[in-house]
């Protein structure tokens, strides 16, 4: 078991010590019986940071947005950040090492490990409640996670792999490899589904059945970009489909800004929408390292993972790759090997 | 009029609006929202409430204003003012029903907006009240409402168990009540006093606070260049669920999608926007007034809480909750109201 006072003691004798500027964690919120993010800047607030199965969000985002903010800045503020990370987080932060988006002296990783579990779908949580709120949810430890629901008295235990998110039930690498510190049990197999599970179920199917499918997402779909904007991979200041982000400065041309191709309308139908969302997965093939944000904030929840997942399984399958796996590999898509069987890349 | 309607002879009186398009809520693909009522299909009232408003039925995500092409080197406009059929909306919580009166504000108190209206003119609404709150992110009565408001809406429903009390509030509501005739029941003494009873109750569960209404606008004006909208803001990814989601966000960006460059063809197509965009304020100049998310957070509070209130006497929010529910980060309006109040 993850002992959480381990991880506020170790959050704030980093800031004690001033190693970092500020740790990234996770507390409870007002909003929801899931935690919300937090940025901790005084070693008292460490006491805040809690570690449980509703610790759903990658962190990671915010060391983006961090780099971001202090490049944009007058005075700089370039010391490292401590991050509270899952398995498939510290992931993410491997794969913008190895973009060289910042240097590994940047940040510390809190590596926290989930031990043979993982976190709450909150879709499937919505299933088991038919759309109705929980207002407690906690993790025995044991095969359980207990629910209680608004408006309810009672307290129901459902099994954790009923209502564990699909990518955790298809993890193999629950403790995260990059970290400077784990917490919790260093548990590596587990015995729930193998990996590409869902995303090999999804193919399974004809594929006009997949295509009804995807038309049907597609067409749901409000383009509110919060898939894009929670995503730690989508750094690019200006979004080739996302035309909310035309990055327009004092240098740039009337020539320019009349002439931009806009690949994608905002018009939020089935066309414009399946034209964002598989750029979207193609831009992310080799770079997506499975934390599933996209899938979680969908408010009309689009399986999105799968799209991403169904690629990383082509990047694994072909060239065994996995994307975050190891900060010292070139990255899939800036790399080429001349044993390659293909003409065209000599 | 007030009638009483079992269970079961809901479907009948659905079935006898065979000239209306029907949505009701549905649940699938893990969450609620409106579905289209076909013959035979069961509609269920359990709900909780929609993940998108009504205001989609009257506001679309994506409006067609008219049709361009080139003949003869001559541009041709061709109009396309929606004609739709007349549509009857099933299970509408009273806090959407409460939205639609702003919006009809926003639509018509300065430009009477045709497509606006020419689909609102269509609309009934089919109130459900709450019997209790669905959500603990529920505070209609916080911003003047009640789980059993009639405002906005055509028809007000009352679960009894077993059946359902049924108020025809609008003409247009009557009008569609009077189709079911032979489905609904008379009202005798009992139902009355059962409904109010329900009534009553539905508004003793503790809701979420906003403490005094009146003195929000001059808090939110104090607190313009308060270095807490940044500090809220700090996690706010930019997305648009808060706005999209909510029944009172009305905000449009209007573009020009040419479908042929050959011909000139296209449409004049009227979206949805969002003023947690980047592009929502940026000048032509390159200048952005709302260049980080804390300005934009401030900007859709103010704009409910304080410039809403300035030109229309009253909240821009009907206190529905989904901006906090569905905020993948946890921000919560309340909240921010209660920490802009202190």
């Amino acid at each position: 078991m993850v002992n959480v006072e381990e991880i506020r003691d170790y959050a704030a004798s980093l800031l004690e010590k001033e190693e970092v500027k500020a740790v990234l964690g996770f507390r409870r919120g007002s909003a929801s019986a899931f935690a919300e993010p937090c940025t901790i800047t005084d070693a008292g607030e460490a006491a805040s940071l809690v570690w449980d199965p509703t610790c759903l969000n990658n962190l990671a985002l915010y060391l983006v947005k961090d780099r971001k903010q202090q490049a944009a800045a007058k005075t700089p503020d370039n010391r490292p950040v401590g991050i509270v990370a899952k398995g498939c987080d510290s992931r993410a932060v491997g794969v913008l090492l190895q973009e060289n988006f910042f240097k590994r002296e940047d940040v510390v990783v809190i590596g926290v490990s989930c031990e043979g579990t993982g976190v709450v779908d909150a879709n499937k949580l919505s299933d088991k409640l038919k759309g109705r709120t929980a207002s407690l949810i906690t993790f025995s430890g044991a095969g359980d996670i207990n629910v209680s629901v608004y408006g309810d008295e009672t307290e129901t235990a459902i099994p954790a792999r009923e209502i564990l998110a699909d990518r955790c039930l298809e993890c193999r690498a629950a403790a995260p490899a990059l970290h400077d510190v784990v917490f919790g049990d260093t548990v590596e197999a587990r015995d729930f589904n193998e990996p590409f599970h869902a995303a090999k179920e999804a193919e399974s199917v004809s594929e006009d059945e997949r295509w009804a499918t995807w038309e049907h997402h597609f067409d749901r779909c409000l383009r509110c970009f919060a898939c894009r904007a929670v995503c730690p991979m989508c750094y690019c200041p200006e979004c080739v489909v996302d035309s909310t982000t035309f990055v327009v400065t004092l240098g740039t041309s009337a020539e320019e800004k009349a002439n931009r191709i806009r690949w994608c309308e905002r018009s939020a139908n089935t066309s414009e929408s399946a034209v964002y969302h598989l750029t979207r997965a193609i831009h992310l093939a080799g770079r997506c390292i499975d934390c599933g944000e996209c899938e979680r904030v969908c408010p009309v929840n689009i399986p999105l993972r799968l799209l991403n997942t169904k690629l990383e399984k082509e990047a694994f399958e072909m060239f065994e790759y996995q994307a975050g796996h190891d900060i010292e590999q070139a990255s899939l898509l800036s790399s080429f090997r001349d044993e390659d069987p293909n003409s065209f890349i000599r | 009029m007030e009638k009483i309607l079992s269970q079961e002879k809901l479907r009948e009186w659905v079935d006898m609006l065979d000239d209306c398009e029907v949505y009701a809520p549905a649940f699938a693909d893990s969450v609620w929202n409106h579905a289209k009522i076909e013959a035979g299909v069961n509609i269920d009232l359990s709900h909780t409430n929609t993940i998108g408003s009504v205001k989609e039925f009257v506001f679309p995500q994506r409006e067609v204003f008219f049709r361009f092409e080139k003949k003869d080197g001559v541009p041709v406009l061709t109009p396309t003012l929606p004609d739709p059929k007349p549509t009857v909306v099933f299970g509408v919580r009273p806090c959407d029903g409460r939205g639609m009166p702003r919006n009809d504000t926003v639509f018509n108190k300065e430009f009477e907006d045709p497509y606006y209206w020419a689909r609102r003119d269509k609309l009934t609404l089919v109130g459900l009240a709450c019997n209790q709150p669905h959500s603990p992110n529920c505070f209609c009565q916080s911003v003047g409402g009640s789980p059993h408001s009639e405002d906005g809406l055509d028809i007000l429903m009352t679960d009894l168990g077993d059946r359902y009390h049924v108020k025809g509030v609008t003409a247009k509501g009557v009008e569609a009540m009077e189709r079911g005739r032979d489905a609904f029941d008379t009202v005798c003494d009992g139902d009355q006093t059962e409904v109010e009873k329900i009534h009553e109750a539905s508004r003793s569960h503790p809701q979420r606070p906003l403490g005094n209404l009146d003195a929000i606008p001059e808090a939110i004006r104090e607190s313009f260049d308060s270095p807490l909208w940044a500090d809220m803001a700090q996690h706010c990814i930019g997305c648009g669920i808060c706005t999209f989601l909510c029944p009172t966000c009305h905000c449009f960006d209007i573009n020009d999608e040419v479908t042929s460059p050959t011909t000139g063809e296209g449409e004049r197509v009227r979206t949805w926007d969002n003023c947690q965009f980047p592009d929502f304020t940026m000048h032509t100049s390159g200048h952005n007034p709302r260049a980080d998310l804390g300005s934009r957070l401030r900007q859709r509070v103010s704009h409910k809480f304080l410039y809403f209130v300035e030109n229309h006497k009253t909240q821009q929010c009907t206190g529905c909750g989904r901006c906090i529910t569905e905020c993948p980060v946890g921000i919560d309006i309340v909240a921010v109201l209660e920490r802009v109040s202190q």
